[in-house]
This record gives structure tokens, sequence and C-alpha cells, in this order.
């Protein structure tokens, strides 16, 4: 963490770069995560998946543009931005065109407080952790915007259920991070990162300085599958029930806005998975006597890489179970949530506070 | 309540048993089945890995009577037609003339040493209709019509999907038709100088050579 | 308190009370959306087109319309001769050529009775429980696949296609063979034909292990598919329906054992028939727990072929086919067990043509689908996408 002030500095000297009027410095700054984030979708999000799940179902995937497929994305992508921008005659309008930009927008404010290294955070906000859980709520917002303006029954069926789902699921998923709050003692994503970092790496992740942590770790890691609609719980979508859920009338970029929205939440879950129970940019490896380990793989670069390591090990997580399982009747995922998570994640609530009065 | 926890078990250990075995074929991806045809001993060695082919580079190798495209060796067909009448498609289209006395010779003799006496100038197949069931195959006597493991056939113009086999060029039927024609004419004269024939026909159309068997 | 009316679907109630107050409740309304769904649907497996009348995800009615994929086939059969059918019969149920072919072949020779060889009457067998695998497998595959699996679908495929290079090694094509013919079979099967069998036969064995751990296992599967479309045995008998189907409502009713034809007699092997324990009985797992349980009874049968079947060499396998097939006069029913059921023709000759006076087919799964209505009154939309699976249609044989 020595090397955090001057990378501070740097980035204060960038956001004072201006030529003439133009804040150019800020501009560079924003653009950062968004190229990461488009980097990130192209690459590990669409590629990765396809990939994955061909080689859990033996098959090879994309092989044709580039080198082992590599390309295939970008390929895709200029094939969607090609395609004509249906708008359906019936549809309302305004929904219709604004319903993929709130998801979108919802989906990449939270990367505002995820903290990518020990200086690297677009905003440590006290109450970071709150605000991320509070601002997908947004996402319900565009899903039904997108789902109603459609005028389409299937599309109507997608968000009336996406809708039910993640304000459900909000609810155990809140609770499980509240744990690790509570553990913490502060809401701010950097400090709950910061309580986690040691000399003894993994050691000092709360999902191992702490009996009862696993439960609200699996609790969230559940919930957040079901928050962003992934399987087995991607019943909002459901293709083969709903055609293709709230986007079955999208066409061309639009499409692919949606899409992105969904890899960008996919890492926000698992990014803030790991920031609450497995120390998000903190190194996982110990010092063994003289040998430094930890020390050696700190620093804002090494942050970097071990969160979105970690993002992206939850993503392959995501993605393994999504390759494995059947869907979840609406009924049962309801079930799931009340019945299951909720309550579980209550005494895990209780337990954690017990634990943490007493150490 | 027992049924409330042993649900969460079974859910637990059966998600886990099946995310081994997709797992188990993650890592089983670094090998491959390889494109052994089906008559090779060794097609069942490889059972676990991928098991795409990467088509226009890598295929399934055809077996020996696979039936794919139609084709007609026309040098050795008699013009019988029955593979004309047995097709449920109707997609073989036959036009004969019977070739004259004087031109069986340029007419030939089938690769078994059957001597043809139909000019063939249209054999048509609608490869588009062919439903490539081989039961035209299967009736032809002098097996000239048979299936070539050609698999990938498609074309950009439906009308390239007509193939024509025929020998003989439009001028060159043309030509044969008129002296078949005036061949015939010429013998019904000579019937009729003989005296006792009844009136000349007009030139008949051209019959089947064979009769259907029985 | 005395009910006076209700107004359609409950939601209004005209009461009189004690003092001869009349009071009107109305609930709060929901109207009936009818919902189209198919032909263009993922899950109606074709082009079947259900109009489901819908309250809210609840299915009122759900009408099943057909015909999208009708191609006439029995006024067709009156126009060509009768081996010309046989690829007919093929493209009717396209998951199981040659069972169909098998059924229609059978039925022909009943009509010319004609004596088939022994080495004939085992190909045919061995051929038809490999496509019994394949059907089975395509079923299995897509009801995953309806139920928001991916992956075991793609590896019942990955299976299908050995059986499908199999079929083509001995009958020249992949899905429509043409290759059980009337009175015998097309080609001779090649040298190495039994031991490659054998081969897939240990192949496939672990591999049907690994699909039912994988799906048949998983508890949301189970949950999905338990006590969903229950159909009571008698109602199903009712609904004539066959082949799994019926067996999945514990009727142990299986035409290879029922009305044996070719070599079945001499076979051992099970009907499977659900227990009730590991699912109720009747419902839409009992249905996929058959399918799943008869593709081993069909490697078993396969296994006896092998070892019973007959060599010889040079045989000639077209050597009892008729030239001309002209059957007396008459009429005649056969049947065969098809992987959806039973799969019969009816079959009228005028002794004088080369060519049905009619001909019938009596298809399993458009008999199976007709209960359609019926089992999918009340449930819900993600119900009825399992339903529709269980019931395993191909629309090729529905609509003909």
């Amino acid at each position: 963490m020595s090397s955090s002030p001057s990378l501070n500095t740097w980035s204060d000297a960038l956001s004072g770069l201006s030529i003439g009027w133009f804040p150019l410095g800020l501009v560079i700054i924003a653009a950062i995560p968004l190229v990461f984030i488009a980097l990130y979708a192209l690459t590990y999000g669409v590629y990765g998946e396809r990939k994955i799940s061909a080689f859990m179902q033996d098959r090879l995937g994309p092989m044709e543009v580039g080198f082992w497929g590599l390309l295939q994305t970008l390929a895709d992508i200029l094939k969607l931005l090609q395609k004509e921008d249906i708008v359906p005659k019936m549809a309302d309008k305004f929904l219709f065109v604004i319903g993929p930009g709130i998801l979108f927008v919802g989906s990449f404010l939270a990367f505002a407080v995820l903290p990518f290294g020990p200086a690297f955070i677009g905003a440590d906000l006290n109450v970071g952790l709150f605000y991320a859980v509070g601002i997908v709520a947004l996402e319900v917002v565009g899903i039904l915007a997108a789902g109603w303006g459609s005028n389409n029954k299937w599309a109507l069926y997608g968000a009336v259920r996406s809708v039910a789902q993640i304000v459900s699921y909000e609810i155990p998923a809140s609770i499980a991070l509240l744990c690790a709050a509570m553990l913490a003692g502060t809401l701010s994503m950097q400090q709950i990162t910061m309580m986690q970092a040691g000399p003894g790496g993994f050691m000092h992740w709360f999902l191992f300085t702490n009996p009862i942590a696993w439960l609200p770790f699996l609790i969230y890691f559940i919930s957040s599958l079901a928050e962003t609609n992934r399987a087995p719980f991607d019943i909002p979508e459901a293709e083969s029930e709903l055609v293709a859920g709230y986007f079955t009338e999208y066409s061309g970029m639009k499409f692919a806005v949606i899409f992105l929205a969904e890899y960008g939440s996919m890492f926000m879950v698992s990014a803030i998975i790991s920031i609450a129970f497995l120390g998000g940019w903190t190194s996982p490896l110990p010092n063994i006597g003289g040998l430094e380990l930890n020390a050696m793989t700190s620093g804002p670069v090494w942050g970097a890489f071990w969160i979105i390591m970690k993002g992206f090990f939850f993503i392959f997580v995501q993605m393994w179970l999504r390759w494995t399982l059947p869907r979840l009747r609406v009924d049962q995922l309801m079930y799931l949530c009340w019945k299951v998570l909720t309550p579980f994640s209550l005494i895990a609530f209780v337990l954690t506070a017990v634990w943490v009065i007493n150490h | 309540m027992s049924e409330y926890f042993s649900n969460i078990k079974t859910s637990a250990t059966t998600i886990a048993t099946g995310m081994a075995i997709t797992l188990k074929h993650f890592f089983n991806a670094v090998k491959r089945k390889g494109d052994a045809g089906i008559d090779d001993a060794d097609y069942f060695r490889q059972v676990d890995g991928l098991c795409t082919l990467q088509y226009p580079r890598e295929a399934v190798p055809t077996p020996p009577h696979g039936r794919y495209r139609l084709y007609c060796h026309i040098d050795d067909c008699i013009g019988c037609r029955q593979c004309e009448r047995a097709c449920p498609v109707e997609c073989i289209t036959i036009d004969t003339i019977k070739a004259t006395n004087d031109d069986l010779a340029a007419c030939g003799k089938t690769s078994g040493g059957q001597q043809k006496r139909m000019w063939v100038p249209v054999f048509d197949i609608d490869i588009a209709k062919c439903m490539t069931c081989g039961i035209c195959v299967s009736v032809c006597p002098t097996e000239c019509l048979y299936h070539t493991p050609v698999a990938d056939f498609s074309e950009f113009d439906v009308k390239n999907m007509l193939y024509h086999f025929g020998n003989l060029s439009k001028i060159e039927a043309e030509a044969k038709r008129k002296k078949l024609a005036e061949q015939q004419v010429q013998a019904a004269k000579e019937k009729a100088a003989a005296g006792d024939a009844p009136a000349a026909k007009p030139a008949p159309k051209p019959k089947p050579a064979a009769p259907p068997q029985e | 308190m005395q009910e006076l009316g209700k107004a359609e679907s409950n939601s209004i109630r005209i009461t009189r009370q004690d003092d001869q107050r009349v009071t009107i409740e109305k609930d709060l309304d929901t109207e009936h959306m009818v919902l189209s769904m198919g032909p263009q649907h993922p899950s109606t497996h074709g082009v079947l087109r259900l109009e489901c009348i819908t309250d809210g995800e609840v299915i009122v009615e759900a009408e099943p319309y057909l015909g999208y994929l009708h191609r006439c086939f029995e006024k067709h059969c009156e126009k060509i001769d009768y081996p010309a059918i046989v690829p007919y019969t093929d493209r009717m149920d396209y998951l199981a050529g040659m069972n169909s072919e098998l059924a229609y072949c059978i039925t022909v020779e009943k009509l010319l009775d004609i004596e088939i060889p022994r080495r004939v009457e085992f190909i045919r067998v061995i051929t038809s429980e490999l496509n019994r695998i394949a059907s089975h497998l395509v079923a299995i595959g897509t009801y995953a696949i309806d139920l928001g699996a991916f992956t075991p679908f793609l590896f019942c495929f990955r299976d299908r296609e050995h059986i499908m290079n199999l079929l083509e090694w001995i009958s020249g094509a992949r899905m429509l063979y043409n290759y059980i013919w009337i009175g015998g079979v097309a080609y001779d099967a090649p040298a190495d034909f039994k031991k490659r069998v054998a081969e897939f036969v240990t192949y496939f064995r672990p591999k049907a292990v690994e699909l039912y751990k994988l799906l048949t296992e998983n508890e949301i599967f189970v949950k999905r598919t338990k006590g969903i479309g229950i159909m009571p045995a008698d109602v199903a008998i009712n609904f004539a329906w066959s082949g799994p189907m019926l067996r999945g409502s514990g009727v142990k009713w299986d035409l290879r054992r029922n009305d044996p034809y070719s070599v079945y007699p001499e076979l051992d092997f099970d009907v499977p028939v659900p227990d009730g324990k590991f699912s109720d009985v009747g419902d839409c797992l009992s249905r996929h727990l058959v399918r799943a349980l008869e593709m081993e009874e069909s490697l078993k049968i396969i296994e006896q072929c092998l070892d019973k079947m007959p060599e010889q060499q040079g045989f000639d396998p077209r050597a009892v086919i008729p030239k001309k097939i002209r059957p007396k006069a008459g009429e005649v029913y056969g049947r065969a067990e098809n992987p959806r059921g039973e799969l019969g023709y009816y079959i009228v000759s005028d002794g004088k043509s080369t060519k049905p006076v009619r001909c019938k087919a009596r298809s399993s799964c458009f008999v199976n689908l007709a209960a359609m209505k019926d089992l999918s009154k009340g449930q819900l939309l993600p119900d009825l996408v399992a339903i529709i699976g269980s019931i395993d249609i191909v629309l090729g044989e529905v609509d003909r």
C-alpha cells in the first residue's frame, strides 16, 4: 500500500489536465472503467461464456473468426451495429427506447463504488455498500419499461417476473451483505476491503476469519444469481417459455446494450461478493516466514488484478451453474427466496451479531 | 420440518453432482474425438473430450453406400425409364428416341455388354426434389444410376439443382428424331407397298424399351 | 345467506343477506388474456400452436392447433406403389424412421403373408432399437432444454450422433433411411457392424448413467416435473394413450410384449413402469423416467440380438422381396411399438392395383397430444412447457 499515494497524485494530476476549457483528464478518468468494462464484456463476458459453455458441452465453441475465434465477439458487435434498429409499431416508443438505457446505467452505476485497488476507486462513499445494493434496484425500472414498452405478451411476462424476482431477492442479499458490514463495522467498500488486508493473505478474509461467514456468503451468492437473472434463476428471459423475456422485441444495438448491462451486473455482483467476503483487492498469498509473498503481490496494479481475478472466478462459477442446472419455476423461485434464503439470512445475521459482540 | 431440511440437502447434493459432471467435461476439453469414420476400427477409442468437427476442413467420412447426390452414368443407361416410374416424387424426367438400326453401333453398348437401343436426349434429375430414397437405384437394371458421396451441393439458384445427364444435344436429338420418323414413314410405305398393311400410323412416340418386369 | 348468481370467472358474486338485502361483491377483476404460443415458439417442438387463455401465468385453457406440417401422407399413399411408401413413413416420425418403416413393412407383410429370413429380422430389431435410443435421446435432450438445462441436450445429441453414424453405415442415410423394405432390408449389415454396435453399447452405458445423474436426479428437474400434469391410468387408457406416455401412467403395456412381432418374443427385456417412489405415477417425471429406463432395455435387446443373429456369408437381404407387390384384396391393421407409442397402419388393397386403396396411419403422438387440453388445465405457463415436452411430440407424425 506504499504506492497508493503516488497513484493518487498521478490521478490528481491527470484530472487537473485540461485543454482550454475542455477537461480532458476527467474524461480520460471516466473512460477508464468504461474501456475496462467494454473489454471485459467483449473478452470474458461473451467470448468466455461461449468457450466455457462449449467446453462443458464437449463442443469447440467459436473457432472461425480470428485465432480460436477470439474476434468472434467483435464480429457479433459489428453485425449488431449493422442491424436495423426496429421499434415495433404498436410499442410505447418512449419506454421502449429508454428501457435499455436505464438498464445499462443502473448496472454500471454501482461500479462507482467498487474499489479496484488501494487508491483506485470512483467514489469512496461512506455508504458504498448501501449504495451498491440500492442502485441495482434501478435495473427493475429499466426492465419494466422494456417489457411494458414492447407491447408484447411474452415481454410483459418476462418483465413482471423479473421485477418480482429482483425485488424479492434484494432482501436476503441485503441481509447477507449486512453481515459483512457488521463484521467490518463500516459500509464503505474501501474500508471493508482494508479490514481484510494483512500479511496473512487469505487468512484475513471474512470468509475465513469467521465461522459463520460462509452462510451469508452462500446466501448472497445465490441471491446475486437471481438479481442478475442468471440460471437457474433466469426465468425472466426463460428462452424456452417466454421466447426471450423482456427483450423479445429488441434487436440491433439496443439488444447489445441489454446484453452489456447483463454482463456488467454479473461482474458487479461478483466484485461485491469478493469485496464483502473475499477481501476485494487484497492478495490471497500469505507471508510465509521470510518469503514475503503478500507484500510482493500487493499494490495498485496487483490490487486491480486480484479483484478482477476474484470477479472472474465468480463469473466462472455463475457460468458453470448456468450450464449445469435446469431452470426453476416462478413459485419455486419465490419459495427459495422467502422460505429458505430469507430465514437463513436472518439466522446468519443474528449469529454474526453474536459473534461480533463476543470478539 | 425434516422434509424441509432433507429437501435442501438433496438439492445441494444433486446440484453438486451435476456440477462435478460438467466440470469433468470442462477439464476433458483438452482431448478431441477426431474424425474417424464409423467403419474405422478405432471409432470408439476416444470416448471423452470434444466431439465437434469443423466442417469444411474436417468432416465425418461418408460410408461406402451413403446415399447423397444422385448421379447417372449416362453411358450405361439403356433408357428403360424404370427409375422414372419408380420415383415417388417424380424428380426424374426422361425422354428417349429409339435408335435406328444403322445407328446401333453409334449408340454403343453398356459396360455390361448390353446393346443400347435408345438415345436418351433428356435425363434430368431435379435434385431439389430428390429425397434420396434410393428406390430408383434399386430398380435400375444396368446400375448406371447411383448415389455419390458428395454431401454438399448447395446452390444459389434453384435452377442449378436441375441436373442434365442426357447424351444428345438438342440439335442432335432433333436430327435423330427426324431420322427415326423418316425411317418409320419409309417402313410404313414399304408395308403399304406390300399391299396388305393398314394405313401408316403417324410417327409413334418413343415407347419404353423394356417391358415392366413381373 | 344465499348465493344468487355468479358471473363468469367468479369475479362477481351476488348474494342475498338474511335481512333480504342484496349485496354485490366484486373481486379485483383480472381479465383473461389470449396467448398464442407457437407455431414459432422455442418449446413447441416444431410447429405446434397452442392458443392459451391465461389468467396471469395460470392456463385456463390451452387448445392445440395442428396441421402446419400436414403433407397429405395418406392421400400420397393412394398414388404410389407399396415399396415407395416406405420413404414417406420415414418422414412421418423423422426421429424414429426405422420404427416407422418396421411398422409399415410388417403391416404389408401381414397382407402379403410372406416369411422373412431370420437374419433380416434381427437386423430390423437392432436398427429399430438403436433408433429408439436415438429418439429417446432427442426426447430427453429437448425436454432438458424445455426446462432450461442446455448441457444434457448436447450430451444427448453427441451420443445420438454415434447412432446416426451406425445407421448411416448400414442403411446409407442418417435420418430418412428407407432401409427396411417389404420382405427384407436394403443391404446386409457390413462386416464389422456387429462389433461396432457392441462397442457402442459399452460406450453408451456410462454415458446414460451420467445423463441420469446430471438431469434426472437433479433436484430442480425433479421439482419442475414431479406431480405436474398427472394423468390417471384409466383416463390415459380412455384417451387411447400408448407407449411411454401410457407406461408413465403405470399401465404395463408394450406392443413388443403384448402383441409381439418380429423376434421380440425370443428376447428378454423388461417393460419399465414407474413404481411411484421417485415420481408420482402419471406425472411428467414418470414419463421422462420411462424413456430414460427404456434406453437401458433397448441396450439389453441389442446385446441379445447381437448374440443371436445368425451369421451368413453372402447373405442376400433382398432375396424374398417380391418383384411386384400386389397384395390380395383385403384389409389389414398392423402395429408396432414406436418410441412414442403405438404406430399402426391400416391398409386396404383391392387385389388389382400395386397401390393401396387406403393407407391410414394411426399416429401415436397425435393421439397422445389429444389429452393436451385436459392436462394443461389450471397449470402454470412453465408447467405447460413441461407437459408439452413430456408428451414428446414429433409434428411430422402429428400432422402427417
